[in-house]
C-alpha cells in the first residue's frame, strides 16, 4: 500500500514536466505554420517591424496579390481535377484488379500481385529522367491529362495492396450465393464486393487524394504550361519569381493549406490509419 | 471462385486496365533508363552507343560523390533524429494525458502538408533578413547568432535536416503510439509493483516489447531519406556551392539543364539499384520482412 502511494506521488510530480515538454512539442510543430498563417494578414510595413505579434490591423492586400500574381484560381482548379480524376480512376481500376487478385484462383495471380506489390520499392525519384523521356515520345507533355497517367500508375501498387488484403477476408461464400441467384461477374464487384469494402476504399480514397495534392516531382519535369500547373509547382515558380515579396508569398501558401487541413480535420482518423498503413506497407 | 470460360474473360478484363498503366508508367520506364544509361544523348539529336562511359564518368565525378555523402547525411539525421523524438513523444503521450488526442493532431500534421509548402514556409523563416529565427534572436538580444542560414555553406545542409526531421517525426510518433497501446499492462503494472522504477520499465520491457516497431521506422527512415528531392529542390536546390546537393537533385540538375540524357539515366540507373539494394541489406541485416 504504501509502495503504491509513493509510486503515484512520483508519477505526479513528473506531471508538470511532461505537458512542459509535449507543449514545447506541440509548439515547434505547429508554430512555423501559424506564424506564417498570421504574418500573412499583415502589411509589408508591419511584418517588418512586428513579426512575432498578432497583427495590429487585418490587411488582405496580400490574398488578393497573391490571388492576382499566383493565379491560384488556375491552380486550384488544375490541382483538383488532377487529383479528383487520379483518385477515382486509381481507386476504380484498383479495386477492379483488386477483386480479381483475391477473388479468383488462378494460375498467374499470385505472380500479378507480386509483381503490382513490387511497385511500392520503385524509387519514384528514379524515373523522372525516363517518365519525361517516354511522356516526351508519346506527346504528352504538357497536356491536361499529363499528370493522371504516373499518377495512376504509381499508386495502384499501394491501393491493390491494401484492398486485396481487405477483399481476401471475405467469406468464400458471398458470390456462390449470388451466382445462383444469377449475378454476373461485374453485377457482383459493383453490387456485393463494392459495398463491403467501404472501409477500405476510404482509407485507399483519402491515402491516393493527398499523395496526389500534395505531388511536385512529376509535376516539375511533366508540366511547364503555366495554365496547366498545380498548386505545389504553382506555389514554387511564384516564390522562386517574387522572392522578396514575403506577404503574398504567405498568403498564397495560407490559403494553399486551407483545403488540406479542413480535410485533414474532418478525417483525421482515416488519414492516420491511411498514411501510416501506407508508410508501413510502402 | 470456380472457373469458366466466361470469368476467364472477365478476369483479363478487369485486369487488364490496372496492368497496363501499371507496366506502361511504371515498370517501361524504368527498364528503358537501362538502355539510354549506356548511351550519349541530349534528347533531340541520334543516339550513340557508349558502353559503360556514362557510369564511368559518375564514378569519377566528385560533385556526384558529394551528393552521395549528402544523401548520407539525410539518412544519419532521419535514423538519430527522427526516431528517437518521435520515441520520446510517444513514450509520454502513451499516459493519461489530457488532451492527449490534441497533441497527436498537432503532431502528425506536418505530415499530411504538401512538401513544397513545409519548404517554402522553413525559407521564410530562415530568411536571413525578415525570418523567424533571426528576428527571435534579436529580440532576446543575440543578434551575433544570427545567420544567413540558406545562403552560408557552413548552415544550409544544418537548416535542411532540421526541416527534414520536423516534417516527419509526426509520423513515427503515430507508429510508436499504435505499437505502444498493445504493450499489456499488466506487464507494467507488475513491474511497478516489484518496485522497478519508470526508468527500467520504459527501457526493460517497454522498449523491447516494441523493438519490431522500432526497426520498421528505422528502415522506413532509410528508404524515405534517399527519396529526399521535393524539400532540397525548394529550399536551396542543392545550393550554395553544392552544399545540400542529394543524388535525385544531381540527376535532376545534371539531365535537365545540360540537356544529358544518357547521363542522368545512367544517375537513375544508380540510384535505383542503390535503393533497392540498401534497403534489401537493411532488411536482412535487421531480419525484418518489410513486404
Amino acid at each position: 500500500m504504501e509502495k503504491t502511494n509513493k509510486i503515484s506521488k512520483q508519477k505526479s510530480s513528473k506531471k508538470p514536466l511532461i505537458y512542459l515538454a509535449l507543449i514545447f512539442f506541440a509548439i515547434i510543430n505547429a508554430y512555423p505554420i501559424l506564424w506564417m498563417a498570421i504574418n500573412a494578414f499583415k502589411s509589408d510595413k508591419e511584418f517588418a517591424v512586428n513579426q512575432l505579434g498578432f497583427p495590429k490591423e487585418f490587411v488582405f492586400d496580400n490574398f488578393a496579390n497573391a490571388w492576382e500574381i499566383a493565379n491560384l484560381g488556375v491552380l486550384f482548379k488544375n490541382s483538383i481535377f488532377v487529383t479528383v480524376t487520379a483518385t477515382a480512376l486509381t481507386v476504380f481500376i484498383g479495386a477492379l484488379a483488386s477483386y480479381f487478385l483475391s477473388r479468383f484462383d488462378f494460375k498467374l495471380s499470385k505472380w500479378l500481385y507480386g509483381f503490382f506489390v513490387f511497385g511500392l520499392l520503385i524509387p519514384i525519384h528514379a524515373t523522372l529522367v525516363p517518365m519525361f523521356i517516354l511522356m516526351k515520345n508519346l506527346g504528352l507533355l504538357n497536356t491536361p491529362i499529363t499528370l493522371l497517367f504516373p499518377y495512376i500508375a504509381f499508386h495502384l501498387p499501394i491501393t491493390i495492396f491494401i484492398l486485396t488484403s481487405f477483399m481476401k477476408a471475405f467469406p468464400k461464400d458471398i458470390e456462390e450465393s449470388a451466382v445462383m441467384d444469377g449475378c454476373g461477374i461485374f453485377r457482383i464487384f459493383w453490387s456485393i464486393i463494392l459495398p463491403m469494402s467501404r472501409p477500405a476504399l476510404a482509407t485507399v480514397m483519402i491515402l491516393n487524394f493527398i499523395y496526389n495534392w500534395n505531388e511536385f516531382s512529376f509535376a516539375l519535369v511533366l508540366i511547364n504550361d503555366p495554365e496547366l500547373q498545380t498548386l505545389p509547382l504553382g506555389l514554387a515558380k511564384f516564390a522562386g519569381q517574387f522572392t522578396t515579396d514575403y506577404g503574398a508569398q504567405m498568403a498564397g501558401l495560407t490559403m494553399s493549406l486551407i483545403p488540406i487541413v479542413i480535410f485533414y480535420i474532418i478525417f483525421e482518423k482515416n488519414i492516420v490509419k491511411g498514411m501510416t498503413a501506407g508508410a508501413v506497407k510502402g | 471462385m470456380k472457373l469458366t470460360k466466361t470469368s476467364k474473360v472477365a478476369i483479363v478484363l478487369g485486369i487488364l486496365p490496372a496492368f497496363i498503366l501499371y507496366v506502361v508508367f511504371a515498370i517501361y520506364p524504368i527498364l528503358q533508363s537501362f538502355y539510354y544509361s549506356v548511351m550519349e544523348w541530349n534528347g533531340f539529336n541520334e543516339m550513340t552507343f557508349i558502353g559503360l562511359d556514362n557510369f564511368k564518368k559518375l564514378f569519377s565525378d566528385p560533385l556526384f560523390w558529394n551528393s552521395v555523402k549528402n544523401n548520407i547525411y539525410v539518412v544519419l539525421a532521419s535514423v538519430l533524429g527522427q526516431v528517437p523524438i518521435a520515441l520520446f513523444i510517444a513514450l509520454l503521450l502513451n499516459r493519461k494525458i489530457r488532451g492527449a488526442k490534441l497533441f497527436r493532431t498537432i503532431g502528425f500534421l506536418p505530415v499530411v502538408l504538401s512538401t513544397v509548402v513545409i519548404s517554402l514556409t522553413w525559407s521564410l523563416i530562415y530568411n536571413s533578413r525578415n525570418g523567424l529565427i533571426n528576428e527571435v534572436l534579436r529580440t532576446v538580444g543575440l543578434d551575433s547568432l544570427a545567420q544567413n542560414w540558406l545562403g552560408d555553406t557552413k548552415w544550409t545542409m544544418i537548416a535542411v535536416l532540421v526541416v527534414v526531421i520536423w516534417q516527419f517525426v509526426g509520423l513515427y510518433m503515430i507508429i510508436f503510439l499504435a505499437a505502444l497501446q498493445n504493450v499489456p499492462g499488466e506487464v507494467l503494472e507488475a513491474a511497478k509493483m516489484d518496485g522497478a522504477s519508470e526508468w527500467a520499465t520504459t527501457w526493460k520491457i517497454t522498449v523491447p516489447m516494441i523493438w519490431d516497431t522500432i526497426l520498421v521506422a528505422v528502415i522506413l527512415c532509410i528508404s524515405g531519406s534517399l527519396k529526399t528531392f521535393d524539400l532540397i529542390y525548394v529550399m536551396t536546390n542543392g545550393g550554395p556551392a553544392h552544399s545540400t546537393d542529394v543524388m535525385a537533385l544531381y540527376m535532376f540538375n545534371e539531365t535537365f539543364s545540360k540537356l544529358q540524357y544518357g547521363y542522368g539515366s545512367a544517375v537513375s540507373v544508380f540510384i535505383f539499384f542503390f535503393s533497392l539494394i540498401l534497403i534489401a541489406v537493411v532488411n536482412k541485416v535487421l531480419g525484418k520482412k518489410m513486404i
